[in-house]
Parts: structure tokens; C-alpha cells; sequence
């Protein structure tokens, strides 16, 4: 089926593609020797890999239309998915524009802090300057922190949200660079063999091996956090499962008919490639990617948990280890990013569950 | 002659993961020299930092890791070192890291041990149950549940457990590991059920959809369809016949699934827990600096990786008749 | 005289899908004698294959279901019998073996275990003797070094001995019956032949039924006692291998032996039947052959066709040959075979 992608997305389009590209790099050069800071080197890679999503993910799905359509009927049949679906959605609006309405995350007040939920009343001690002494005081949720604060006075509700721009941001742009890199390395091992394939493959083995948590924290380590740099850390450390994958894809795929069919009518090895591979591997691609998105996530919280992430970002991780240090004042500091985190991973994979069986043809549906 | 074949595999084998391990301790020294302010700069500034005379220790940090050699000669020192057992000096703990490790990697194993005890009896039982009665609500439910329990982050169930059961909830379990304990006494088992179910809890889950699955492909086999006309009764045909040939791929995927997710969530859950194991002491050593700790237990982590998928190989190869050794 | 050892009446079974309920095999009844060669013969999805798995109850309980009729074999129903009793007759009195030897054998068992494995059930004998008796049956059944062999696992053998080893298995607790679903599908030519001479020596030595499931016209010619042809999930002809082949009466039979390629007819090209398997959902009202029939009546679409004995044994289930029809019409047909 996606062997019809191929026919009708074209070399006009790989032209504009690299015209895109120049003008970033047009961009990225002034960047650094005339001008002062026209974008950020997070915004760079937004731009690339947009790009790239735009004119090799999103742009064939709209030249086939129908393709799509009975991929999504497909997907649609799959009730938990589309719920799923609908989750993210709301995440990814309440990531873009919830900063608006919530107050500044960072935005410390200890006269406010450790207040609960709306609907939840605590018992806390507090110093009453006339008595001078401690007296239990009774504070109840209010309004204008409907989630509570934590035991710095900073509002739940604007941490949260602008912890789920983080981990979409991590989750989508992580996951974008491991699935470009492992495709690479696939396609090129599985289309060149010989040396290359061999080279290739014990270098994924060997990063393979590495415990991928383990490699994580050492390279943060050693390069330091910041959050571009975790995000590129992700990304390099996760591309091992789809270099894998899809070398194997690629590989089926290189002996079947229709390549060699194309070779004796004296198509050039790069138009192969490109025409031919890519788009079949796309699929399997796409399902590795939207099960690679919760992993990622939960590596940076884990990251945030421990202390290694971005310190100048609120990211949920960081809000669940303040969580973990008033677990017995402030309760709600600990579960709430945990609830959130737990249902954005439980959206990505009943998503992915049902992409991967709308893309199997296998499977009846 | 089938003998030599096996014999031949292993050995190949064994060299192909000393490459591996080659290759891993490269990748590893690489990383430390391309880093930005070497951490080897900041363990300096800390020895320093700690003695009377900072010079003389320089001197000898600098011999003895050939920080003022060339780069290739300092590669060579590096791997020669790390097979003699020389593993450096951890300055935060003041003890030899070799030593420090064998202090330490004794919690690390039993909680990872009991883990994986514990979520794959249990997964793959589930998951067998499960596969013979796939469309019933049974099913349903189990597979519902390995969904939540894949999907729940295994640091926060660390927190929710330690909420439910510390002073705030119940209090049946003390919460902080307490390292007095002997190792094998039921006390300590006790410290360790909330860590083992935390750790265990996305393993199982993963286990039980694998274990399912493995199943529901063999059930449908032309070979169970001829063990029923042979009049077997069903546990023997689902017992024998299908899990022999489950078996295979569920042990694979539970062996070579160690490195990937079990040592990262064995790391999270001796932060959370206390537990003074070999992820926990790495953790402390980042932020104190004390690289030789950290870059060790790393490579300890791939090399312990290594050594499991290998065994995996051939404990695979002689489990399934149908892997030719050469 | 009644030396029927399986009687089957009024099979039905089913296959309830996503897409409808497929009738495999609808209102089928018919006799096995001891010592008896029945071959059953159709295309593929005519239901021969349900039949056989039907009478041993292995069907695959969902999507199938047998929902009706019944399977007489030494005065119990097996249809209804408790599992316990199912269990005791499979493997030892009705053995059965499958078409394709490389799936149908355990992959991670040995030769030796799994032919075993019956005897140490059925006939109680420890492993010892089990493996003796299990190898005395493999060199029967003509596998050579069947001692040595016996340790080998089935992907070390060929299809030929794959399929040897599966009869050694079925014939191990020395069955009554010998259902053979299409054993020989699967294998080249020359072995074929050898596989054949394993069930003729069978009959003759052995005095077993066997109940042999095949696509392939040849091989029934050359042991069948008794052939069915089915079609549709339901039995279109049956009689002996003169009257299948030098006098078939059924329009779809008449149409299958012209369908045989023949080295010595002046013709140049083979004679289809035309026209599609029906959908076995919703199978044509009446007879299920008669949108492709060639000499339909006009019953055939109102009504399934009643069961006529043309002579001695020679059964078929066609409106041509009941009372309705007229002399014309089956004179016609009588002269269409070639």
C-alpha cells in the first residue's frame, strides 16, 4: 500500500525540502557570525525536524488521501486509541496555550505554600506571630490554586502545564532524532551490506549494550544538563531499536520483486533508495516511533526526579522530587505529576498499540 | 559432532563479546575525553582539594592516569587498567572503587534477583492464563492491567507506595532500607517488598503480554491440533507441548529486557528506596564528582548486559533443537 | 450386514465469523466398514477436512462448532461423549494424521518422544518399552537406522520421512480407524507413490479403515474402495472407484473427470468447470451446485436434492435423478461424459 506513497510524492518535493533546509542554515550561519540570537538552538531543531515531519510524514498522508483515510478508519476501530488520541490532543493544546491563562510556574510564595487541591481541607502547624507559637491551623483549596501549591508556594496547576510542554517537547523531538538516526543507519546498512552493514551493526550492538538509563545519566554526567542537550542526548541514545528494525524491514524488503523489477529497468541506486525503501519503511517506522514517545518521557522525568535534568526548567520530574520531600505535609505535590505522567505514557501506548495494528496487514480489524 | 558445533558457537561467541566489550569501553573513554570540562578536572581539583599537598597528589593523579600523555597511550593505560582490576580511587568514599563495589554489589543484586523472580513467575503465569482464555473477561482484565502497569512510571509507584504504607498511610512497611539487616533473614525480605514490587511491577507487566502472546501464536500450531488426537488431555498439550515451544521466545525477551529496563529502574528505585546498591552509590558519586565510581559502575552495568545476553544465546541454542551451530 | 464401525448422520458444522456464519459442512451422513478405504474427495473448502476433524471433535471451538448430527462408533455417540471418553478413542482406536508432516510435528521434541508419547499414554508402557515399540513401528513404516534416528529432532528429517513418522505415531496403539487428511498433499511425486504403498499395505495386512481425505482424483483411483465426492459442504456422488470414474452421474463429478488431463484425448485444451466456489455463507438456495450446473431444472434452485441409489452402492444427490426429472434429461447427461 504505501508502495503507491512513493509514485505520487516526487522529486519536486525532496527540491523544496532542501531549499527549507539552505534557509535554515542561511538562518544558523547569520546566526552565529552576524546577528545576535535570531533563535534559540531548541527553536533550530523545532524547524528541522518540523521540516522533515512536514515533508515526509505529513505531506504524503495528504497526497494519499485515501491511504490515509483507511489507515485512520482502521486506527478508529480501536476504541482505546482514539482515546488516547484525544488525550494527547488536549495535552498538546494545553501545552500551547495553557502558559497564557496559569500564572508563572517559578513564582515563589511562602505565605501560600502547601496548599491542597480545591475540595481537600489540611491540617497544618503554623506559627501565629500573636500567640507566638505553633497552632493547627485549618487551610483549605481555594480557587486560585485549584491544584494546590507545593512547599515553596509555587502553583500546580502553571507546574503542570508547563511540565507537559516539556515532555512533549522531549517526547516528540527526542524520538524524532533516535527514529532519524535509527533509519539511517538501517536503510543504509540494509541497502549496502558488506562492510558497511558489518560496521554498522556491531556499533548498534555495542551501543546496544550499554543499559540505556545508565548511559543517560553518565553522559549528563559528563556533558552536563541543559535541556537541548538532554533532548540530543535522548535522541542519541534511544536509536539503536530502530536502527535495528528497520534494517530488518529493509531488508525483507530489498530482495522482493519490485526492487529488482526497478533495477533492470536501469533505476540509479539513490532512486531506489529513496523512491522505494523509504516509504515502506515508513510504516514500521512510525509505530516504533509513537511507542519510542512514553520511554522518552518518562526517561527525562526520571531524569528531572533524580536531579539531573534542566534546573531552569519545570518539567514534571521536577515538581514529582519536590513531591517526594513533602510527602507527608503536601501529598498532593507527589501524586498529581505522577497521575499526569502516568496517563500521558498510558495515552502514548494505547495510540500506539492501535497504530501498530492498523498498519499490520495482518491483523483483521 | 553436534558437541564441537555447540562448542565452537560458544567460543566464537566469547570472542564476539570481548569485541563487544572492547568496543564498549571505547565508546565509554571516548565520551569521558570529549566532554567539556573533564571530569577528570573537577576529581583533580577535589584530591587536591583534600590534602595537605596538592602538588605531589596532582603529580601522581597525572602518572598514574597519564593525564599529560598522548591520547592513544592514555586509551592503552586505560584498558589495561581496567583488566588488571584496577578500577581507580573514589575520593568521596576513600576507598579503592573495586573495593567500593564489592561492599555494594550485593543489594543491587538481590533486589534485581528477587524482581525478576517475582515479576516473571507471576507475568508469565498471568500471561499463559490469560492466552488459553483470550476473549473472556479474564483476559480482558489481565491485559488491562499489563497496560497500566507498563504505563506507570516505576519511580512514582515508588512514592505512592512509600505514601501508602509510611507514617501518612498504613504502616506495615518500614520505608527506608535499613542496612543493618542480615541478608538472608526474613526481616530483609521485608524491607524489600515495596522495592521488589515497584521494580517488579512494570516488569510483570511487560512479561505478561509477551507471555500471552508467545502463547496465542503457538496455540493455533498444527503440532497442538495433532498432540489433541493423539488423546493427550488439554494441561498436557498446553502444558508440554505449547509452553516448551513458548518457552523460547519468552525467555529471550525477559533476558535481553535486563538491560535495557531493569538496571534503569533498579537505579530509580535504590534512590527512592535507600537501598545502598551499586545505582544508588553511582548517583551519589555524580554529584560528588567522583568519576572513577560513576564511569565503572557504567561500565559494569554494559558489561553485565553483555554477559546475560550471552548467556541468553546459549542457553537459547540449547534449548531449540532447531539452531544449527554453524 | 452391518459391519459399519462409524456411522456418521446429519453432520453439521459450523464456522461462526466476523463476516457471517460459514456452513463447512451441512447435512452430511455416511458409513465406514471395517477394513474399508473411503476416500473423500472435493476441492479445497468442500469440507472434507472438517468432516474428518469433526469426528474426533478437534475443531477449533471458537470460530467452529459442531451444532449438529452423529457419530456412531461402537454404539456410543462420539459427539456426545464425556472428554474423558473422547480422550481414550483419539490416538488409540481412530488415529488421525494431517496434511502438512513439518507443522504438524513438535518442533522441540524428538522423533522417538512423540511417536512415544501415544504408547506411553494409551498402552501404558514405560519409557523403555515405549521407545522399543516406538522404533520397531518407525522401521515399519520404512524409515531406515530407525534406532539411531529416533534421537533426531523432525526438522533433521524430509518430508517424506516426516510424514512416515506421523504414521508410525497413528498406527502405534494399533488403531481401529486411520483418518488420513490429505497426507500426501505435501510431498513430491515419487514419494507420494511410497506413501501410498504404506496405506495399501495397511488395508491388506492390517484389515484397517481407513478414511482418506484427498484433492487429488489420481491417488484415489488407486485405493479407494469407496470414494465420496463432495462439494459445497455437502456430498455430491458416492460409489466405487468404476462408478466415480467410468459412470459419474452428478453434473459436478462428470464435470471433475473431465477436468483430468488425458495423454491419449484428441483434445488440445482441458474442459473447467465454469464458474466459482460458492460462498459457503450464504450457500445458493437448493442444490449448492446449481449456479454452475450445466443441466440445472428449475427444482435445483428451490430445492436441496434428494440422496438416489442408481445401483448397488452407487449413490448421488441430484434432482436429475429423482422421480421428478424426466428419462430425457439423464439421457443427456449420460452421453456428456467423455
Amino acid at each position: 500500500m504505501m508502495r503507491q506513497v512513493s509514485n505520487k510524492v516526487g522529486g519536486l518535493r525532496n527540491l523544496i525540502f532542501i531549499g527549507v533546509l539552505l534557509v535554515l542554515i542561511l538562518i544558523l550561519l547569520s546566526d552565529i557570525y552576524l546577528v545576535d540570537q535570531i533563535l534559540e538552538p531548541l527553536e533550530y531543531f523545532y524547524l528541522f525536524f518540523a521540516a522533515v515531519a512536514i515533508f515526509y510524514g505529513i505531506y504524503p498522508l495528504y497526497a494519499n488521501r485515501r491511504l490515509t483515510k483507511y489507515y485512520w478508519q482502521r486506527i478508529k476501530k480501536h476504541r482505546l486509541s482514539v482515546i488516547g488520541l484525544a488525550f494527547i490532543t488536549f495535552l498538546i493544546v494545553v501545552a500551547l496555550i495553557g502558559p497564557i491563562f496559569t500564572q508563572d510556574p517559578t513564582k515563589v510564595n511562602f505565605a501560600e505554600k502547601n496548599v491542597p487541591p480545591v475540595g481537600f481541607t489540611v491540617q497544618q502547624f503554623v506559627y501565629d506571630l500573636q500567640a507566638e507559637e505553633f497552632v493547627v491551623q485549618e487551610i483549605p483549596g481555594t480557587w486560585q490554586h485549584p491544584l494546590g501549591t507545593d512547599d515553596k508556594g509555587r502553583d500546580m496547576l502553571a507546574m503542570l502545564v508547563s511540565g507537559a510542554r516539556v515532555s512533549l517537547q522531549v517526547g516528540l523531538l527526542a524520538v524524532l532524532i533516535a527514529v532519524f538516526i535509527g533509519t539511517i543507519m538501517g536503510v543504509v546498512s540494509a541497502y549496502f551490506g558488506g562492510v558497511a552493514d558489518m560496521v554498522l551493526m556491531r556499533f548498534t550492538d555495542i551501543m546496544m549494550t550499554f543499559p540505556f538509563f545508565l548511559l543517560l545519566v553518565f553522559i549528563i554526567f559528563i556533558f552536563g544538563p541543559s535541556l537541548v542537550f538532554i533532548i540530543l542526548v535522548i535522541g542519541l541514545t534511544s536509536w539503536t531499536g530502530t536502527a535495528r528494525l528497520v534494517r530488518s524491514e529493509a531488508l525483507s524488503l530489498r530482495t522482493r520483486e519490485f526492487i529488482m523489477a526497478s533495477k533492470s529497468l536501469g533505476a540509479s541506486d539513490t532512486r531506489i533508495v529513496f523512491r522505494h525503501l523509504i516509504p515502506n519503511v515508513i510504516s514500521v517506522v512510525i509505530v516504533i516511533a509513537t511507542l519510542s514517545i512514553p520511554g522518552v518521557i518518562v526517561a527525562e522525568a526520571a531524569l528531572s526526579f533524580i536531579g539531573l535534568g534542566d534546573p531552569t526548567v519545570t518539567s514534571w520530574g521536577v515538581v514529582l522530587n519536590a513531591g517526594q520531600r513533602s510527602l507527608d505535609t503536601a501529598w498532593w505535590v507527589a501524586v498529581e505529576p505522577g497521575i499526569i505522567l502516568f496517563l500521558t505514557v498510558l495515552a502514548f501506548n494505547f495510540l500506539g498499540d492501535g497504530i501498530r495494528d492498523a498498519f499490520d496487514p495482518r491483523s483483521q480489524l | 559432532m553436534k558437541q564441537g558445533g555447540l562448542r565452537g558457537y560458544i567460543i566464537r561467541r566469547l570472542i564476539y563479546a570481548a569485541l563487544i566489550t572492547l568496543g564498549v569501553v571505547t565508546v565509554t573513554f571516548f565520551l569521558l575525553r570529549v566532554g567539556p570540562s573533564s571530569p577528570a578536572d573537577k576529581y583533580l581539583a577535589n584530591m587536591s582539594a583534600r590534602t595537605q599537598d596538592p602538588s605531589q597528589v596532582i603529580a601522581a593523579i597525572e602518572a598514574r592516569y597519564g593525564l599529560d600523555e598522548p591520547i592513544y597511550e592514555q586509551y592503552i593505560d586505560y584498558v589495561v587498567n581496567l583488566a588488571r582490576g584496577d578500577w581507580g580511587w573514589s575520593f568521596s568514599t576513600s576507598m579503592p572503587v573495586m573495593k567500593l563495589i564489592q561492599r555494594h554489589w550485593i543489594y543491587s543484586f538481590q533486589l534485581i534477583l528477587l524482581s525478576m523472580l517475582f515479576s516473571a513467575s507471576l507475568g508469565i503465569l498471568i500471561g499463559i492464563y490469560s492466552a488459553i482464555k483470550q476473549y473472556t473477561k479474564v483476559d480482558y482484565l489481565a491485559t488491562f492491567f499489563s497496560f497500566i502497569g507498563i504505563s506507570i512510571p516505576n519511580f512514582w509507584l515508588g512514592i505512592m507506595l512509600i505514601l501508602l504504607f509510611s507514617g501518612t498511610g498504613l504502616g506495615w512497611f518500614k520505608v527506608y532500607y535499613d542496612t543493618g539487616l542480615p541478608l538472608f533473614s526474613l526481616a530483609n525480605l521485608k524491607a524489600l517488598v515495596l522495592p521488589v514490587i515497584t521494580l517488579g511491577t512494570g516488569m510483570m507487566a511487560g512479561y505478561t503480554r509477551y507471555a500471552r502472546s508467545a502463547i496465542l501464536d503457538n496455540l493455533r500450531k498444527d503440532f497442538v491440533r495433532t498432540a489433541r488426537a493423539k488423546g493427550l488431555p488439554e494441561r498436557v498439550v498446553i502444558g508440554k507441548h505449547v509452553f516448551r515451544n513458548a518457552i523460547l521466545p519468552i525467555i529471550t525477551i525477559i533476558m535481553f529486557d535486563l538491560s535495557g529496563v531493569v538496571f534503569g529502574g533498579a537505579y530509580l528505585t535504590e534512590i527512592i528506596f535507600g537501598i545502598p546498591g551499586l545505582g544508588r552509590i553511582s548517583f551519589n558519586a555524580i554529584f560528588a564528582n567522583d568519576y572513577p565510581v560513576v564511569v565503572t559502575i557504567t561500565l559494569i552495568g554494559a558489561l553485565v548486559a553483555l554477559l546475560t545476553n550471552l548467556v541468553t544465546d546459549i542457553v537459547y541454542t540449547r534449548l531449540d533443537p532447531r539452531i544449527r551451530y554453524d | 450386514m452391518n459391519n459399519n464401525i462409524l456411522e456418521i448422520k446429519h453432520l453439521k458444522t459450523y464456522f461462526f465469523t466476523s463476516r457471517g456464519v460459514v456452513k463447512a459442512v451441512d447435512g452430511v451422513g455416511f458409513s465406514l466398514r471395517k477394513g474399508q478405504n473411503l476416500c473423500l474427495v472435493g476441492e479445497s473448502g468442500c469440507g472434507k477436512t472438517t468432516i474428518a476433524l469433526s469426528i474426533l471433535r478437534l475443531i477449533d471451538s471458537p470460530p467452529g462448532k459442531i451444532i449438529g448430527g452423529e457419530v456412531w462408533y461402537h454404539g456410543e455417540d462420539l459427539l456426545h461423549s464425556s472428554g474423558k471418553r473422547l480422550r481414550q478413542i483419539r490416538g488409540n482406536q481412530i488415529a488421525m494424521i494431517f496434511q502438512d508432516p513439518q507443522s504438524s510435528l513438535n518442533p522441540v521434541f524428538t522423533v522417538g518422544d512423540q511417536v512415544a508419547e501415544q504408547i506411553k499414554l494409551h498402552l501404558g508402557l514405560k519409557r523403555k518399552q515405549a521407545m522399543e515399540r516406538a522404533s520397531y513401528l518407525m522401521e515399519q513404516v520404512g524409515i531406515p537406522r530407525a534406532r539411531e534416528r529416533m534421537k533426531d529432532y523432525p526438522h533433521q528429517f524430509s518430508g517424506g520421512m516426516k510424514q512416515r513418522v506421523m504414521i508410525a505415531a497413528a498406527l502405534s496403539c494399533n488403531p481401529e480407524i486411520l483418518i488420513a487428511d490429505e497426507p500426501t498433499t505435501a510431498l513430491d511425486t515419487t514419494i507420494k507413490a511410497q506413501i501410498l504403498d504404506i496405506f495399501r499395505d495397511l488395508k491388506q495386512n492390517r484389515d484397517m479403515s481407513i478414511l482418506f481425505i484427498t484433492h487429488d482424483l489420481g491417488t484415489v483411483a488407486s485405493i479407494a474402495d469407496r470414494i465420496i465426492v463432495m462439494y459445497g459442504g455437502r456430498i455430491a456422488e458416492a460409489g466405487t472407484a468404476f462408478d466415480i470414474f467410468d459412470q459419474p452421474q452428478h453434473p459436478y463429478t462428470q464435470g471433475l473427470i473431465a477436468c483430468l488431463p488425458d495423454i491419449s484425448a484428441q483434445r488440445d485444451r482441458l474442459t473447467p468447470i465454469p464458474g466459482m466456489i460458492p460462498s459457503l455463507i450464504n450457500p445458493p438456495v437448493g442444490c449448492i451446485f446449481n449456479p454452475r450446473c450445466e443441466r440445472r431444472l428449475p427444482i435445483c434452485s428451490k430445492e436441496i436434492p434428494p440422496e438416489v441409489f442408481i445401483s448397488g452402492e452407487h449413490l448421488v444427490v441430484c434432482h436429475l435423478y429423482s422421480p421428478l426429472a424426466s428419462p430425457q434429461d439423464r439421457r443427456e447427461g449420460i452421453n456428456n461424459v467423455d
